[in-house]
């Protein structure tokens, strides 16, 4: 019996080692699972301060590229906007024909947008998140979907009030479906953790006829409007199903630079999941 | 003497943590190699240093860099497993002896060193990115960003190591 208690106090030291092993393989597989925890994350206070103040010192590194999109970007909504206009004066100009179609207050839009700024983005391995400085407190919920000016970048997965966690499209756990322009099926977009400019898209029927170049968007979907751009295809991938293709693509959010996103308020997104979840 | 020696520690630790989240975690050269220079602290531990001390504060640091990285568990798992197996990674390279204060250090012993650096960035590297990757990635990718991201680690560690050594000769 002494020998024995000596034999544990000597090799104490293991023990340790083992309960902490079994702590660190239970965080890993919890998480896994898609938990929500806030206080692990870099969602919570102390973690998102430390990658606000980095932030802001590298933001000047990325402050010219950046002005020379959002200008890019202006310019071409404003150009949206004169054809808008135009038309609409057209349209207003024969008044006999408009009356009964233009309605007679603005119609609540679906979706809305929080704008926020990404402080943390993490590329070097397989499990990538992206942090930005907008939580709970300015009306930041989980599942919301979000969007830079050139595309989808992912989901928002926790949130804190002051910081909130998305899972970008370059992340393994990431499933979305999308659709080729100009058509009307479906297949599912994923990444396969090569490269941070490349994700798949897969499950689209063999008899689609697409082209490299071809946009790839968002279809029916619960978190994102229709039509939002997620990347544009390069070529196709040889698999090993006969009944369907699998392509790759060009991601339109460059990951390394993005800064400024939008987040999507679905305004119905509650009284959906609600509907759907009351079918028994 | 122990209080600066621990206070030194503990500085440390902290610079290696930032270092790691802030700056280090965006290199990624070629999307294959990643320093991951934080284990530097366990190996500039000093020889004789109390086990428990070594296997908690390795959890610790493992944990933290977690938490900034959303990897919850992945560097504390692998962090952890090398920190038990240091003692034991020690005595193949350096003889036993009474120096219990004894950092190991370019300076002491460079061949010494240079295979325990080895060691110990390998066992790490292996441990932290099959169970990042576990399942989920092909074989090949995950033996090229091992390679790739311990070749990185060990040329910084020893370059890092010598560095240091020149400035606390000036100093001293």
């Amino acid at each position: 019996m002494r020998n024995l208690l000596t034999f544990i106090i000597r090799n104490s030291h293991w023990l340790v080692a083992i309960i902490l092993i079994v702590i660190s393989f239970y965080l890993v597989f919890s998480h896994n699972s898609y938990q929500r925890s806030v206080y692990l994350t870099s969602a919570n206070n102390v973690v998102g301060w430390f990658y606000e103040t980095s932030n802001k010192a590298t933001t000047f590194v990325h402050l010219s590229k950046n002005n020379k999109l959002l200008l890019e970007r202006n310019a071409q909504l404003e150009a949206e906007l004169f054809a808008l206009k135009a038309y609409l004066s057209d349209v207003q100009i024969d008044t006999l024909t408009t009356k009964a179609f233009l309605s007679d207050s603005v119609p609540v839009s679906q979706f809305s947008f929080i704008p926020a700024e990404v402080t943390n983005v993490s590329f070097s391995g397989p499990n990538n998140f992206i942090t930005v400085n907008k939580g709970s407190s300015h009306g930041v919920k989980p599942d919301m979907g979000v969007v830079s000016q050139n595309g989808v970048v992912g989901v928002v997965l926790t949130v804190s009030p002051k910081f909130s966690v998305i899972i970008p499209i370059i992340n393994p756990k990431f499933r979305l479906s999308g659709k080729l322009k100009n058509s009307t099926n479906t297949g599912s977009i994923f990444w396969n953790g090569k490269d941070i400019n490349i994700a798949q898209i897969g499950e689209l029927p063999k008899h689609e006829v697409f082209h490299p170049g071809d946009t790839v968007m968002t279809s029916f979907s619960r978190i994102f409007p229709k039509d939002v751009v997620i990347g544009y295809v390069t070529e196709q991938i040889p698999s090993k199903d006969d009944n369907f293709n699998t392509l790759n693509m060009r991601i339109a959010t460059d990951f390394y630079s993005v800064r400024d996103i939008l987040i999507i308020d679905d305004e119905y997104y509650d009284e959906q999941n609600q509907l759907e979840n009351s079918i028994p | 003497m122990k209080a600066i020696s621990i206070f030194k520690e503990i500085l440390l630790f902290v610079i290696l943590a930032l270092l790691q989240v802030l700056l280090l975690n965006r290199i990624s050269i070629f999307g294959f190699a990643v320093p991951i220079l934080y284990i530097y602290f366990l190996i500039k531990l000093p020889y004789g240093r109390n086990k428990f001390y070594v296997i908690i504060s390795g959890f610790l640091l493992g944990l933290v860099v977690d938490i900034f990285l959303n990897t919850p568990g992945m560097n504390a798992a692998a962090t952890t497993i090398v920190a038990a197996l240091r003692s034991v990674i020690l005595n193949l390279y350096y003889p036993k002896n009474e120096y219990e204060d004894l950092i190991p250090g370019i300076h002491v012993s460079v061949a010494a060193f240079t295979k325990f650096t080895i060691t110990m960035v390998l066992l790490h590297h292996i441990l932290l990115f099959f169970i990042e990757a576990f399942s989920l990635f092909n074989f090949t990718s995950t033996i090229i960003r091992i390679g790739s991201s311990s070749l990185l680690t060990i040329v910084l560690i020893l370059a890092l190591d010598s560095l240091s050594f020149r400035r606390e000769k000036v100093s001293g």
